[in-house]
């Protein structure tokens, strides 16, 4: 007899629990054999062995009773029944993703490596206006090159490039919004908490039912809600704290709300919003490895072979590669960052 | 600071202005306006606080206001009425024969960028513009082209002092110096009335009084109806052509310096001039005798009837039996004898039941 059987006695839902107990067909359980081998001989209940009263052991107590298998078969039964109808209205909206990315792994694969590579090192001077920097990421560059990593890394770099992009075009309205409005703040915190504590693996897995894994939005949404958050949060807390007396002044000389944005917001909030980009785009670096279980291309590709096929040269080295690349990332924005404070010191 | 012949106009006319910071002012007004309800009274019972209180301000035309009051009077929050960053709970404030508080987002943004402009306690800078850009602020916000602003904006870095710094950026700057760039981006808008919020309150004695002179010198040359709001009363006492002394949100004295200076009202003005050097505020008007009988009077010379009586004191070097003639331009207007004057800088004594003697 099931600890909590007399619950449903007293109850008086017997007779509910029987027209129940024929239905339940669900797969016997290995706990289930194991007590059926051990004899029938059930131990003397003892408090302290009384079992939480979770569904499972109810539903022993009572045929009728779900099981709470039922609940997570419910919850996959729901996304499946609305699956359709949401990728038909998702499909659309995030097909420019597709297309973005096949563009830009395109133009980082088909360009031939002697422009490509004095390319981002323009870049980077450009942004950082360091020689110093120049000179490390033209080692670094030429390095990955010379192993045979250059073609990987240039996929890396183009998703990247893709993602954080279309992160700070989303994340950066979307945190002056919440900076303006203390109602739309409070309504998006608890989703940007939830998008940052989420495992990155379960980000992947309602993803992977929506989406043809074969399709690169798959992985491009799956980065961009991860790498999204310190933007918009950053933004948000950056104007927020933008001087509240040089707002004042702005007020009194007859600013309007979108001058008073343009010319003095964002330009004051840019330290902070910059910290975010730069955390953006290091969080969809760690995120396209992840990524690469569902096709991202790129030298997660390498990291996941090593895994699976237990390379481990192959796997550490493209990890190394990884750490190389997340270093230049950092190195650029930062001092792209620290010119940008050295411009507003006070 | 010359004495005007005729009244000035009253540019901006502040009535019965009553602000009360809390949940629902408007209920907390009634127990104010109805039952009389001090500010003590009001936070104890609502629970709200009374900014202020029955405020009636005559700002007159190329007059400097000041309002003068310790921290917590809300003399900032009076000020900032006057161009509505702050909205009263009661109250009108007339400008140009309409009540501001009616005016359109639109309207009131206009009167912002083209009458009224503000100089504030921490400069309130744009870190991120130069000096030139700063000071041209106003211009920029009415849309008018950079290569024009600029020009402007040079032109009254001049005049405040600030020739070639044009191109530096705000934090190479001095705290003086970047209140002098604050004070050319008010004159660049060429707005006619200056709101001055504590302006130099954050500044070292020093280079305050140097710029209370570039202020009363800009003044004479331009003539602009400033509303100067300071807690300092030296500072008050130099600059005013009318003070509002502030208590608690409510006036407690508004008048022509001097005359509070000679007759203060309430023993809480009593304590704030026990300590003055009056010789520098008492000017020849207001101690001289009026009479233009010179006869038998050994005059020792002519002096002007705006001079402060420091300035006389120096003339007639200390000598207490000399007698001066004090004209307004080329007209006698009395006689001022050394003795009367000597009269007038016994100090009043801190009162008995005032601040101090508690």
């Amino acid at each position: 007899m099931a600890t909590y059987e007399s619950i449903f006695h007293a109850l008086g839902l017997q007779s509910w629990c029987e027209s129940g107990s024929e239905q339940s067909s669900g797969p016997t359980s290995i706990a289930d054999l194991l007590t059926q081998n051990a004899g029938t001989d059930a131990p003397a209940p003892s408090i302290w062995k009384l079992p939480f009263p979770s569904m499972d052991e109810l539903h022993e107590a009572c045929g009728a009773f779900p099981q709470s298998r039922a609940l997570t078969k419910s919850i996959e039964n729901g996304f499946l029944d609305i699956k359709d109808g949401l990728s038909l209205v998702l499909d659309p909206i995030t097909q420019p993703l597709s297309w973005f990315l096949e563009g830009a792994l395109w133009l980082f694969e088909t360009t031939p490596w002697w422009i490509m590579i004095p390319v981002l090192l323009a870049i980077v001077l450009l942004v950082s206006r360091s020689r110093r920097l120049v000179v490390f990421v033209a080692v670094c560059l030429l390095t990955l090159a010379f192993i045979d990593f250059y073609s990987f890394a240039a996929q890396t770099l183009a998703v990247i490039f893709v993602c954080a992009l279309l992160c700070v075009i989303l994340g950066v309205p979307i945190g002056i919004a919440m900076a303006r409005s203390d109602r739309l703040q409070r309504m998006f915190i608890p989703i940007l908490d939830m998008l940052q504590t989420l495992p990155a693996f379960v980000y992947l897995i309602p993803l992977i039912f929506l989406f043809s894994v074969t399709e690169p939005k798959l992985y491009g949404i799956a980065i961009i809600l991860y790498a999204i958050v310190p933007v918009i949060r950053l933004t948000d807390l950056g104007i927020r704290l933008v001087d509240k007396d040089v707002i004042e002044a702005a007020d009194a000389f007859g600013m309007t709300d979108q001058q008073k944005l343009i010319k003095v917001q964002i330009p004051l909030a840019l330290p902070n919003i910059m910290a975010g980009v730069n955390q953006t785009i290091m969080m969809s670096l760690s995120m396209v490895v992840i990524a690469s279980l569902v096709s991202a291309p790129g030298l997660g590709v390498l990291v996941l072979r090593g895994i699976r096929n237990l390379e481990l040269g192959v796997g550490l080295v493209s990890g190394l590669g990884i750490v190389v690349l997340a270093v230049i990332l950092d190195r650029t924005t930062k001092l792209a960052l620290a010119r940008i404070n050295a411009g507003q010191d006070r | 600071m010359s004495a005007p012949a005729m009244e000035p106009e009253t540019r901006i006319e502040i009535r019965n202005l009553y602000k009360i910071f809390g949940p629902d002012p408007a209920h907390a007004l009634r127990a104010v306006r109805d039952e009389g309800l001090g500010k003590p009274e009001l936070l104890e019972e609502y629970g709200h606080v009374l900014g202020l209180e029955d405020i009636n301000v005559d700002v007159k035309a190329g007059e400097i206001t000041v309002i003068m009051g310790l921290s917590g009077s809300g003399k900032s929050t009076l000020i900032r009425h006057v161009n509505r960053l702050i909205d009263p709970t009661a109250g009108e404030i007339i400008y140009e024969g309409r009540d501001i508080l009616g005016a359109s987002a639109e309207e009131l943004r206009r009167i912002r960028r083209e009458e009224m402009s503000m100089v504030f306690q921490k400069f309130a800078l744009l870190p991120h513009k130069t000096v030139a850009e700063n000071a041209s602020m106003a211009l920029d916000v009415r849309g008018i082209s950079r290569d024009e602003y600029l020009g402007e904006a040079e032109k009254w870095l001049d005049r405040v002092g600030l020739q070639g710094y044009g191109g530096s950026y705000p934090h190479q700057l001095s705290g003086g110096m970047q209140q002098r760039v604050g004070i050319a981006r008010a004159l660049t808008s060429n707005a006619g009335i200056m709101l001055m919020d504590e302006a130099y309150s954050a500044l070292d004695p020093l280079i305050r009084t140097d710029m209370q002179d570039l202020l009363l010198e800009l003044q004479q040359e331009l003539q602009k109806t400033i509303l100067f709001i300071t807690h300092d009363l030296d500072e008050a006492l130099k600059l005013a052509d009318h003070l509002v002394i502030l208590k608690d949100g409510r006036i407690v004295q508004q008048d022509e310096p001097q005359t509070i200076l000679l007759e203060p009202s309430d023993p809480y003005i009593v304590d704030f001039v026990s300590d003055i050097n009056r010789a520098r505020v008492l000017r020849v008007r207001t101690v001289m005798d009026r009479t233009t009988a010179t006869d038998g009077l050994n005059i020792a010379g002519e002096i002007d009837q705006e001079e402060n009586l420091e300035t006389i004191i120096a003339m007639a070097k200390g000598d207490t039996r000399r007698t001066y003639l004090v004209k307004d331009g080329d007209k006698k207007v009395g006689v001022l004898r050394m003795e009367t004057l000597i009269k007038s800088l016994v100090p009043t004594e801190a009162s008995e039941d005032g601040m101090r003697a508690r």
